[in-house]
């Protein structure tokens, strides 16, 4: 950028203005993303950060699943549990069996700037402003042969719902603005008494990252609540950002909240570590700074840590975009346990404790990476597993779950929320095709054709 | 900042009829107001940090551009119609469309998120565009009125 200018000093400036003026119209293809594996893991490598004029961008068009479905390894199968949501975010499994789906989408944003109008369009192409139901579906399946026979309206007119969580007989709703806490019995289909709200969670009037991940301390006496923050990178000022790009610690008996972590933009999964029972998080860090840059991540969550945002990513890599930065909690800022490499947009995570999957897949990570039109070549677009041992990552992510993407680039589907069912298939809800994708493995699922409950 | 020319008032101007006449100079007019407001507004968030003033400086760079679109779509017209009768005010006609050019890349530039939207290449772009105009402005009246020429632009 300052070489454009330094030449528009020049004596034959206007000539060479209408050069750079052509140039822009390909200063978004230029920058490819290089191989994801290096960003993989606990050392990703961070290439040196770009600023665009028009950042790079590539849109996966898209196109039906018509009668296919994703992809798995040898030993694994899939089949559509359910199709014809209203963008399925979040999958819950209820302690009966029962699976809940989260339907909800984002509220209108508000147009602050011009580049609001642009975003607007680029949702659109990519199918990401499918309208939400903001209700909750409750799927049963009563004669066990792995396919919902029941099928009604849980919850309704919710706002903008994404997490939920179950305490005993309570039955939380992590809505865009609140918790809301309603009544639930053991075998509802559903719920018709009116909600008490628990406490305000950051909405509107901007709401750039809408989703509320919602999980329960294992004695039940609190609740975790991811809460992302209200823009890319503070450029709707920091005042929209209090008390957001965090992980909260509400009490579940008062409704009062601290902030157990900050720092996090994003922190859309959060889960349990069963060897270790620590919180982890996936968390979807910054754009418009390059293709490779900045990784997203899954993390252990420490209580009172600060992971960065918005002043700094993976430890004290500055971003100077943030003005005024703040070097007092810059020192402080940790580097997350695991990148996911860049882009990937992981939106879901679910430690497998089933014993349906083969032994290899116990005790680690699968995170559902929902991909993004922020990168080139496209990055995601599937779920991954990440291997732990002892309570910690010890291998290379590896693709289980592929195929939302077809052989020519286009999205069929895109990964959001993940859950372990009772009988340990593996749920993903696709926001995309508005289905709930079931992973089994192959021996122990009575053979049904994947097509069928189509 | 007035492109008005002395000859504005002449008889057969006078004469011709309401098209890109009387509507050019005012169309011509917008952008270079917003154009200007908007180095204000970058100056005010460069001093402030203040992302309302990066919002205002966004919209009045979109708005230059959009109304610059509009002077470009009467000259065109014009020529077309085969309305342009005199010879143009080149420093004015140079500097604006250089304006309107680096106003462009400025948009680009104002649209990445946070400080670097503007600081310090926005604010760089926005100055540059504010001196071009009075500079060229200044060369073009002064030429005019050297040589009793309309300033056609």
């Amino acid at each position: 950028m300052m070489r454009i200018l330094k030449i528009t000093h020049s004596a034959t400036w206007p000539r060479l203005a209408i050069v750079a003026i052509v140039g822009l119209g390909l200063a978004g293809c230029y920058d490819n993303g290089g191989d994801p594996k290096i960003q993989i893991g606990a050392n990703p490598v961070l290439p040196p950060l770009q600023q665009y004029l028009i950042p790079p961008i590539r849109i996966a068009k898209v196109v039906p699943w018509a009668n296919e479905t994703p992809t798995v390894p040898h030993g694994l199968q899939v089949q559509a549990l359910a199709t014809d949501f209203e963008h399925p975010r979040s999958v819950y499994v209820l302690p009966n069996g029962d699976v809940l789906v989260v339907e909800g989408n984002g509220p209108e944003a508000p147009i602050h700037r011009p580049k609001d109008l642009v975003t607007g369009w680029v949702q659109w192409f990519a199918g990401a402003k499918g309208k939400g139901g903001n209700r909750i579906t409750l799927l049963r399946d009563t004669n066990g042969d792995g396919i919902p026979d029941v099928r009604t309206v849980f919850l309704d007119h919710l706002n903008s719902p994404f997490g939920v969580a179950l305490v005993g007989q309570d039955f939380y709703v992590a809505n865009t603005d609140a918790i809301v806490r309603y009544p639930y019995q053991e075998g509802q289909t559903s719920i018709s008494a009116p909600g008490t709200k628990l406490t305000d969670l950051p909405g509107g009037p901007i709401d750039h990252h809408w989703t509320k991940s919602l999980l329960a301390s294992l004695d039940g006496s609190k609740l975790y609540v991811g809460v992302g923050s209200n823009s890319n990178i503070t450029e709707n000022g920091i005042q929209a950002e209090y008390e957001r790009a965090a992980v909260w610690e509400v009490d579940r008996a008062s409704g009062a909240h601290r902030i157990f972590a900050s720092g996090l933009r994003n922190p859309t999964g959060l889960a349990w570590e069963p060897e270790t029972r620590k919180l982890w998080a996936v968390v979807n860090e910054r754009d418009e700074i390059g293709p490779d840059l900045v990784p997203d991540y899954l993390t252990s969550v420490q209580d009172g840590a600060f992971y960065g945002w918005p002043y700094s990513y993976y430890g004290q890599h500055l971003d100077p975009r943030v003005q005024p930065q703040r070097p007092d909690l810059v020192a402080r800022a940790i580097a997350p346990d695991y990148a996911l490499s860049s882009h990937v947009a992981p939106l879901g995570v679910a430690m497998y404790a089933g014993a349906d999957f083969p032994a290899s897949y116990r005790g680690g990570a699968f995170v559902s990476e929902h991909g993004s039109w922020d990168r080139s070549p496209l990055n995601g677009y599937k779920v991954v597993f990440v291997p732990f041992s002892g309570g910690r990552p010890s291998g290379p992510a590896q693709d289980v779950v592929t195929g939302f993407l077809d052989a020519n680039n286009q999205a069929r589907g895109r990964p959001v929320g993940l859950a372990v069912d009772r009988s340990g298939g593996l749920l993903i809800a696709d926001d995309l095709a508005n289905i709930v994708w079931r992973v089994s493995s192959k021996r122990s699922e009575p053979s049904q054709d994947a097509a069928e409950s189509k | 900042m007035t492109l008005h020319s002395p000859s504005r008032n002449t008889p057969d101007r006078m004469n011709l009829p309401f098209s890109g006449k009387a509507i050019r100079p005012i169309l011509v007019s917008f952008p270079i107001a917003y154009f200007t407001a908007a180095f204000v507004t970058d100056l005010a968030y460069w001093q402030t940090a203040d992302v309302m003033w990066e919002s205002f400086s966004d919209w009045l760079i979109t708005a230059g551009l959009v109304t610059a679109g509009f002077a470009v779509m009467v000259f065109v017209i014009d020529l077309v119609l085969g309305k342009r009768s005199r010879a143009l005010a080149w420093p004015h006609a140079v500097g604006y469309v250089l304006a309107v050019l680096l106003s462009l890349l400025n948009a680009f530039v104002h649209s990445r998120d946070g400080y670097t939207a503007v600081v310090p290449t926005g604010l760089t772009l926005s100055a540059l565009v504010v001196a071009i105009l009075f500079i060229t402005g200044w060369a073009g009246r002064a030429l005019i009125a050297h040589h009793r020429e309309g300033a056609d632009l």
